[in-house]
């Protein structure tokens, strides 16, 4: 019996061991969790401190760090090396979960983390080719010795700080999800270019315009999605005279119709990733400076994408915000420069549809000739399960993302092959570096050409008085419409032939207007020789941005801020009179007196307390649906909609067109008819969710903003927070993202600048400094940035000073 | 009180030295083993002095600049407060301790037994 019971508890034992020693699910192991000598318990504020002298091995020379009251580094070092090998060790110190996870995200290797659950997400990250993408870039910047220099003393500063880790001091996402670190590379910080990269180029409606080309017609695609979209406001002024000869493509392809017919948006990066920037020249400031500004609107989550940083040398001293994994301040400014971006949206990505000659997609059609596809076989590490090859075939184009879901008649399969800018060799590393230390116009501008993928609008102020800005990569030379569509693949007509010459790209310096802006709309008038795209950004942003700083002169501060957070609504403005006056009342409950007095009197400013703000946007996209969900649901899937001004221009022109007719019910709709029942429909889905009209309608309230932890985890994230603005508004803040970078800096003798991000410096989500801004960046405040020019503090008791001593 | 003393400050120093959780199953085990006379001196003494280090140790972590950290695992982990959370964590200290322990007093009797009949 004894021995019975004695068997019993030691199984017991070790049940009750594995269950809290291993993750059940999504649980933690709660034995190592809960452990106070080395759980979560120790991931407190006490993380945050940092002695006033440190040993750190690998420096070459003593490096001094001034911490400010938000705990942003200023790093000042003797040498090149120091600089970088600090940033990689403080940015690691703050946010290395973060930096690594996003690596892990990006080579496709979420598998070996969470499972095989992510093991399709990981196959097809695999497939799309970042880790190709990431390996042939490091190649490329390793044969520049400076590249080499920074990438490696960044990685060296990150793994000594990984070294002086302990299972207490880990960051508690390592301690819920059960692994450790790994060892940082120079192949990491590519593959987080390469993330990035891949989130501002990546997404792409081809094949859903292939399929409603192929399914209504191609007067329909070139009606509704046309190259140049209604009130559009180039970014380059569209009087400019191109005084160049442009190039033309030998040959442009036929219009094809792919056996394709999955929609391929879905995993593909946010249709919202946008920005604003603009400059404006010293006649229109006040101080008769230069003011530069940019918010770029990315997904917004925590910890947060950015982490400010000043970095200076005896060749450098630059202030901005860094992508933690990356070495140098990507946005920012120095004593002469100050420089901001916008994703230029141009098309990079083409996808080819291409026969193979059997199942196994070893051979290709290519010019009537059977052609054998090189073969990449990717080992994919599964926790807790076996390793997986998984082999895919590289075209002359490139990897095969896609396999098909049809034959050919002639019975062979067919694959899609992406052809994508950033697969190319490119140095954007160096780039970077190079507008750190550029002092003007033409220093930053020679800095940028290597700038290749994500193509971005470069706007620059100098301290010199000049500003300026440049739709800047590179970007594939093609004919009208090229790259609109999926593309057959068995020939020469149709593949990229040449890129755009760079000093044809968009450009402009010193305009008479005296201002620069973008926000990722259309590059340049229909006079522009070359086709960089269509699908840009629509214009309200840009129309209001432009229309404000035509208004505005003895500019300050203040008026840059108003403007980076105006949440007028410009679409808004142009048709909700309209829409209003197709109500018919006596249809509409008699309970709708109220909003219906409030969209009259509304002033269309989106501000959080604003409730018939979020009941326009509501019933707005109730009226897109109307027109556009019948004839766009194709194969079981609602394709790419035409974009708001194309739509607001039929409505306000077109009383009569079958798209308002509801292909799916008997009877006839007409304009005025879909705009009442879209109206009816919103109001009674909003009372359905939110009850009667008040408070809870509020835009604030009703959509608001959530910022998420990059897990999702709920307890880690900031809900709830009281935001206006919305999309197509310059304040274009929404649910789950919007302006994830503010930045305002004025070039005098000494540069004046002020900034915020949605989050804090610390990635703890134990610490003050993980989410100390958040709610000064919903309130619209931002900080003043204290750019330093030594680490003499003095008696400047909101500083701290530490000493980053080598020991050895 | 030596059964609840010493679970407890051994357990502290390896733990502080090595970190690993499972010195709350290894020490008890050890110490269950070297028990003599009582199971309830084996287990729920060992038990109770390693729910009072690891709840104790909760406790101050938590007031020691952990309370951003406790407030947010316990919104995580869905229960009310910091202190439910180190209560919790106590308690799966005990339980651990009071097996262990127990399991390393059976197997002293068990080893024990046989040898007086060998």
């Amino acid at each position: 019996m004894r021995l019975f019971k004695t068997i019993l508890a030691f199984l017991l034992l070790i049940v009750l061991f594995n269950l809290l020693n291993t993750n059940q699910g999504s649980i933690p192991p709660l034995g190592k969790f809960l452990n106070p000598f080395a759980g979560f318990w120790q991931n407190g504020e006490k993380l945050d401190h940092i002695d006033d002298i440190l040993d750190v091995n690998g420096l070459r020379d003593e490096v001094q760090v001034v911490w400010d009251e938000r705990q942003v580094p200023h790093i000042f070092a003797k040498n090149s090396y120091d600089i970088y090998f600090a940033q990689g060790f403080l940015t690691a110190r703050h946010r290395l979960w973060q930096m690594e996870f996003q690596t892990h995200v990006a080579a496709g290797r979420v598998s070996e983390i969470i499972g095989v659950k992510a093991l399709e997400f990981d196959r097809l990250q695999r497939r799309r080719g970042l880790l190709m993408a990431a390996q042939t870039a490091i190649q490329h910047m390793g044969e520049d010795s400076e590249t080499q220099l920074i990438l490696q003393a960044y990685a060296n500063g990150v793994n000594t700080w990984i070294e002086s880790l302990n299972p207490a001091t880990l960051p508690l996402e390592y301690k819920l999800l059960n692994y450790e670190p790994e060892v940082w590379s120079t192949l990491k910080t590519s593959l987080l270019l390469k993330y990035m990269a891949w989130d501002l180029t990546g997404r792409n409606s081809e094949m859903d315009l292939s399929i409603i080309q192929a399914s209504l017609g191609e007067e329909f695609v070139k009606t509704f999605y046309p190259e140049n979209t209604p009130h559009t406001d180039p970014i380059i002024p569209a009087g400019k005279p191109w005084r160049f000869e442009a190039m033309a493509p030998d040959s442009i392809p036929p219009p094809f119709v792919p056996q394709f017919v999955r929609d391929l948006r879905k995993g593909e990066p946010n249709a919202n990733n946008g920005s604003n920037n603009w400059a404006v020249s010293g006649k229109k400031t006040r101080s008769g400076h230069p003011i530069l500004a940019n918010d770029p609107h990315l997904g917004l989550n925590l910890p947060s994408i950015w982490y400010e940083i000043q970095l200076s040398t005896p060749d450098m001293n630059v202030y901005g915000v860094s992508l933690p994994g990356a070495p140098a301040v990507v946005i920012g400014f120095n004593k002469d420069i100050a420089w901001g971006m916008t994703n230029a949206g141009s098309d990079v990505l083409d996808w080819f549809e291409i026969e193979f000659k059997d199942e196994t997609y070893t051979e290709y059609r290519y010019m009537n000739e059977w052609i054998e596809a090189d073969q990449r076989v990717e080992e994919i590490f599964i926790r807790d399960g076996e390793t997986i090859l998984d082999t895919f075939a590289l075209t002359r184009y490139g990897p095969l993302v896609y396999f098909g879901e049809n034959q050919l008649e002639n019975g062979h399969p067919t694959g899609l092959a992406m052809r994508w800018a950033a697969h190319d060799p490119s140095n954007e590393m160096i780039a970077v570096r190079d507008m750190n230390i550029a002092r003007d116009r033409e220093s930053f501008f020679t800095a940028i050409e290597a700038f290749s993928t994500p193509g971005q609008n470069f706007a620059l102020a100098t301290r010199e008085g000049d500003i300026a800005i440049r739709h800047n990569g590179k970007f594939p030379l093609r004919g009208a419409d090229q790259g609109k569509f999926v593309r057959a693949g068995g020939d020469t007509i149709g593949e990229w032939q040449d890129w755009i010459p760079y000093d044809q790209l968009p450009a402009i310096s010193n305009p008479w207007r005296g201002y620069i802006s973008s926000a990722n709309q259309k590059p340049a008038g229909k006079n522009y020789p070359y086709y960089l795209g269509w699908d840009y950004e629509d214009y309200e942003r840009g129309s209001r941005i432009n229309d404000r700083l035509d208004q505005l002169n003895k500019i300050e501060f203040e008026d840059m801020q108003d403007l980076q957070m105006d949440n007028f609504n410009l679409q808004a403005e142009l048709m909700l009179p309209f829409l209003l006056k197709q109500l018919d009342i006596e249809t509409l409950p008699s309970d709708v007196g109220a909003i219906l007095n409030d969209l009259h009197t509304w002033n269309y400013i989106s501000d959080p307390h604003e409730k018939v703000a979020w009941v326009y946007n509501q019933w707005w996209l109730h009226i897109e649906q109307a027109i556009w969900y019948d004839e766009l649901t194709l194969f079981n899937e609602v394709r790419t909609i035409p974009t708001r001004s194309v739509t607001s221009r039929l409505l306000l022109k077109q009383p009569k067109l079958a798209c308002y007719d509801d292909i799916n019910t008997p009877e006839p709709e007409g304009r005025s008819q879909i705009i009442n029942q879209a109206f009816r429909q919103t109001i009674k889905d909003l009372v359905d969710d939110l009850g009667p009209y008040g408070e809870a309608w509020e835009l604030g309230r009703a959509r608001g903003t959530e910022i998420n932890h990059l897990l999702s985890v709920k307890g880690l994230g900031r809900p709830g927070l009281y935001t206006g603005g919305g999309t197509g508004i310059v304040n274009a803040t929404k649910k789950t993202h919007g302006p994830s970078w503010r930045m305002l800096v004025e070039l005098g003798d000494r540069p004046k600048a002020k900034g915020i991000f949605p989050g804090g410096q610390s990635g703890n989500p134990g610490s003050r400094y993980y989410d100390n801004a958040v709610n000064n960046w919903v309130a619209g405040n931002y900080y003043n940035i204290q750019f330093l020019s030594s680490a003499d503090i003095g008696n400047n008791s909101k500083l701290s000073l530490t000493h980053l001593r080598n020991y050895q | 009180m030596i059964n609840i003393l010493a679970p407890l400050v051994i357990v502290f120093i390896l733990q502080v030295l090595f970190y690993s959780w499972w010195w709350i199953i290894l020490v008890p085990l050890v110490l269950g083993f070297l028990e003599k006379d009582s199971v309830l001196k084996a287990a729920l003494a060992t038990g109770f002095g390693v729910f009072l280090l690891w709840f104790g140790m909760a406790v101050y972590q938590w007031k020691n600049g952990g309370e951003i950290i406790v407030m947010r695992i316990a919104e995580v982990m869905g229960v009310g407060s910091g202190f439910i959370l180190a209560l919790a964590t106590g308690l799966v200290g005990f339980l651990l301790a009071l097996v262990a322990g127990y399991a390393g007093f059976s197997l002293r009797k068990v080893l024990i037994k046989e040898y007086q009949i060998s």
